[in-house]
């Protein structure tokens, strides 16, 4: 945890970006595979395992069961048929693009949710506003990061409310449905009260203006990750460029 | 100091109607705001003191928000507007810089996407480019100023009621306004929180800053005040200073809620405001009116006779919020509620006091279900509720929420008082039930028309409590129903709260109004440090 907060923000970016688009361009397998252990055991030593590997289950089962299924089954140039049902074939071909675009998805996906869940959003808000990204867009951001668990809570509270007053939420899906149609109504009345009052609180702050701004928060970089950061920007470059020139003949002929 | 001399702010106003509305929501109205004074702005719920502060304030402008017609001087400079295109156009970054507003919900004046209350209050200031060095010792400045400095890297989140309005006003004075204004200050805090408060601007006006207060109470700090400006309906009645316009006519007419000045120096556990309709003079409550709330311990008439089944009883309830770190500060879970014994009889009318955070709303929500406990039972009627649905529970147990607006989200005011009526009394009996509940708190004349969120938020809780009422539980538990009441709505609240005590309701109300509890309640009870306690 503590070791991630060393990092800047820029600098896990790049490496998140660096990994996913490495991974891609080499496409292959191993590599893959590697990317993804190695952003699992980042993820354990971060303390973060639990919520990225959760988060990156829901993802990742039913997309690699339907890889499984739509190219180990249906696989148009796949040759080595190790069985077959009906229209259905199993080829080693297929199961081998499978087992790739997997593989591939899987450390991408690995990869953005361990940084998403590390970065702390403060000091990239902060790194970005150094760049002069305009603020809005970094409050944008941080509202979207935000506004999941503020919308979740107030959800509650306003069904706590109506079951105090008879309303029995019970298993049933209608049951369910009935009463979120109930708490919509409030809670985007409730949103969109806050969004206006909020909208005159920061006007009145100075979010609006225009020209410079500074930052008071203090996000540490060092030379060493900015060399870091430049070297890693270098090799994905490079990785790109490699992709294309060996896989540029064939494209053409084929 | 020659500032003090001047008139740093004057306003005078012909109109203001926001878009859309044909009635102004401000008529013929005008202020003047002197540096270093205090002046207070007192009217009723629903008279327009919000709409005038933000107006003030540069939050509502005029052509952008509404039309306004009138002046608006500071500092000598006047801008004149004629509700017409080419009016002068404030800035309101600009404005705010000098005349600084604080809203009566506090969390509305944060940025929310800041992590620490130190850059919460850096907010204004990164927005203006002040550089760095400056902005450090102009936080560590203003969080000595409200009283933050021990808080500074915490999470805004995190904070208490009281503190929140302290980082709101700090983040208001971070840019040295000229003029500052409070919009109810001190509404929801408990003794100690409103005690800084008042410190703070008492403060702020010895600096110089020009204070503004604009309250439905005609309370200490308000007394406190050079001049008192009384605003009815968005036009002003009266003005003039305290002396002068205490026990007035306009005052009396305007529904600003007038407690006893002064009539409790001998009591040792003040500190405790006083906003409650208090003994003596002519604002008794409906309850004393009829001379049913004696205070003193027991309700003379129950349980000695016969023993009755009490309406609510707890035994050995403990509770504590589990180890959520996210959301809890703190090393360890600390237990909130430890072996609570309480018997409540029907009838009987009992307030539990405490400081904010104290955990007087976890116990209400331990009535229905809504929180269990972590050990121990509660009953209702009798009843275990332990398993029981809180939908279920809700047929004995009304529960008046501390924040009404979550509680509303019907069309109109009747309808949203009809809900989940018609499983209890049928068809029929629903609407009559409904109708009588929403006379008891006065608000009969909006029943169909009215939209509920249109309603002033005062009369939002009124309509909460009538929603409650209307299904006539046999254990009414209320959350800070006095919050944000003029003098018309704390009567409302004591006659519906007698008669359901006179129908055999077992009454537990939540208050940080000490003296409230003392006009209304039977026994007061007071939680502290998970304990609760005869006082």
């Amino acid at each position: 945890m503590t070791r991630t907060h060393h990092l800047h923000p820029f600098t896990a970016l790049t490496a998140a970006v660096g990994a996913a688009v490495v991974t891609t361009a080499a496409a292959s397998w191993p590599l893959s595979a590697a990317v993804a252990v190695a952003a699992a055991i980042l993820a354990v030593r971060g303390g973060v395992a639990g919520r990225v590997l959760s988060a990156a289950a829901v993802i990742l089962v039913p997309l690699c069961l339907s890889l499984l299924v739509l190219h180990g089954l249906f696989f148009p140039e796949g040759h080595t048929v190790l069985a077959e049902w009906g229209p259905a074939r199993v080829t080693a071909e297929g199961l081998e693009f499978a087992l790739e675009l997997g593989t591939r998805t899987t450390a991408c996906v690995l990869v953005f949710l361990l940084f998403s869940f590390t970065v702390s959003v403060p000091d990239l808000l902060s790194a970005l506003a150094a760049r002069r990204i305009p603020p809005q867009f970094g409050f944008v951001l941080a509202s979207t990061l935000t506004l999941l668990p503020a919308v979740a809570g107030r959800l509650d509270r306003i069904r706590q409310a109506q079951e105090a007053r008879g309303m029995v939420v019970r298993g049933g899906l209608l049951s369910r449905m009935g009463t979120l149609r109930l708490q919509m109504v409030p809670l985007v009345l409730a949103l969109m009260d806050d969004a206006g009052s909020r909208a005159q609180a920061l006007d009145a702050r100075g979010f609006g203006n225009a020209g410079p701004r500074t930052s008071y928060r203090d996000v540490a970089d060092s030379t060493a990750q900015r060399r870091f950061r430049a070297a890693a920007l270098v090799l994905t470059a490079a990785a790109v460029v490699a992709r294309l020139v060996v896989s540029w003949p064939a494209g053409v002929t084929r | 100091m020659t500032a003090a001399t001047r008139t740093a702010l004057r306003a005078s106003i012909g109109s203001f109607t926001f878009h859309g509305e044909n009635r102004p929501a401000l008529g013929s109205a005008a202020l003047s705001v002197t540096p270093g004074a205090l002046t207070a702005v007192l009217g009723g719920s629903g008279s327009g003191k919000s709409t005038l502060g933000k107006l003030l304030a540069g939050w509502l402008r005029a052509g952008h928000s509404g039309e306004f017609r009138g002046s608006l001087e500071l500092d000598g400079t006047r801008l004149e507007f004629q509700g017409a295109p080419d009016d002068p156009r404030l800035n309101p970054a600009e404005w705010s810089r000098r005349v600084a507003y604080v809203p009566q919900d506090a969390a509305a004046m944060l940025s929310t996407v800041r992590a620490t209350v130190a850059e919460e209050l850096a907010f204004g200031l990164e927005n203006r480019a002040t550089p760095r060095a400056a902005m450090l010792r102009a936080v560590e400045r203003t969080a000595a100023r409200v009283g933050l400095s021990g808080l500074l890297d915490r999470d805004p989140a995190t904070l208490s009621g009281g503190e929140l309005r302290r980082l709101a006003v700090g983040c208001a004075v971070i840019a040295e306004p000229d003029i500052l204004i409070l919009d109810e200050p001190l509404a929801s805090l408990d003794g100690a929180g409103a005690a800084q408060i008042e410190a703070l601007i008492r403060g702020l006006c010895g600096a110089g800053t020009g204070v503004v207060l604009l309250s439905q109470a005609a309370d200490r700090l308000a007394g406190e005040a050079t001049h008192w400006t009384v605003l009815v309906g968005g036009v002003v009645t009266a003005e003039g200073t305290p002396a002068q316009l205490a026990g007035s006519a306009e005052l009396e007419r305007s529904g600003v809620l007038v407690p006893v000045v002064g009539g409790r120096g001998g009591e040792p556990d003040t500190g405790d405001r006083e906003t409650g309709v208090l003994e003596g003079g002519a604002q008794k409550t409906g309850a004393q009116k009829d001379g049913v709330a004696a205070p003193g311990p027991g309700a003379g008439t129950h349980g000695a006779v016969a023993p009755v089944m009490a309406g609510l009883e707890l035994n050995g309830v403990s509770f504590c919020y589990g180890g959520d770190s996210r959301r809890r500060v703190g090393p360890q879970p600390v237990l909130v509620l430890q072996n609570v014994n309480l018997t409540v009889r029907p009838g009987e009318i009992v307030a539990v006091t405490g400081a904010n955070g104290t955990g007087k709303s976890t116990l209400l929500r331990h009535f229905n279900g809504l929180l269990r406990p972590a050990a121990g039972e509660v009953r209702v009627c009798g009843r275990n509720i332990t398993g029981v649905p809180v939908g279920t529970v809700a047929a004995s147990v009304g529960l008046l929420f501390q924040h009404p607006r979550d509680q509303l989200f019907e069309r109109t005011v009747l309808r949203e008082t009809l809900f989940g009526l018609r499983e209890l009394f049928g068809k029929a009996g629903a609407e009559g039930k409904a109708r009588a509940a929403l006379a008891a708190v006065g608000l009969s004349a909006a029943a169909e028309t009215v939209h509920p969120a249109e309603l002033p938020s005062s009369q939002q809780r009124l309509l909460a409590l009538a929603t409650v009422l209307a299904r006539e539980p046999a254990v009414l538990a209320l959350d800070e129903p006095t919050v944000g009441l003029d003098r018309t709505g704390l009567e409302h609240l004591g006659r519906a709260v007698k008669a359901a005590a006179a129908r055999g309701t077992a009454v537990v109300m939540v208050t940080h109004d000490l003296a409230y509890a003392r006009a209304t309640a039977h026994r007061i009870l007071q939680l502290d440090a998970g304990n609760l306690r005869e006082i």
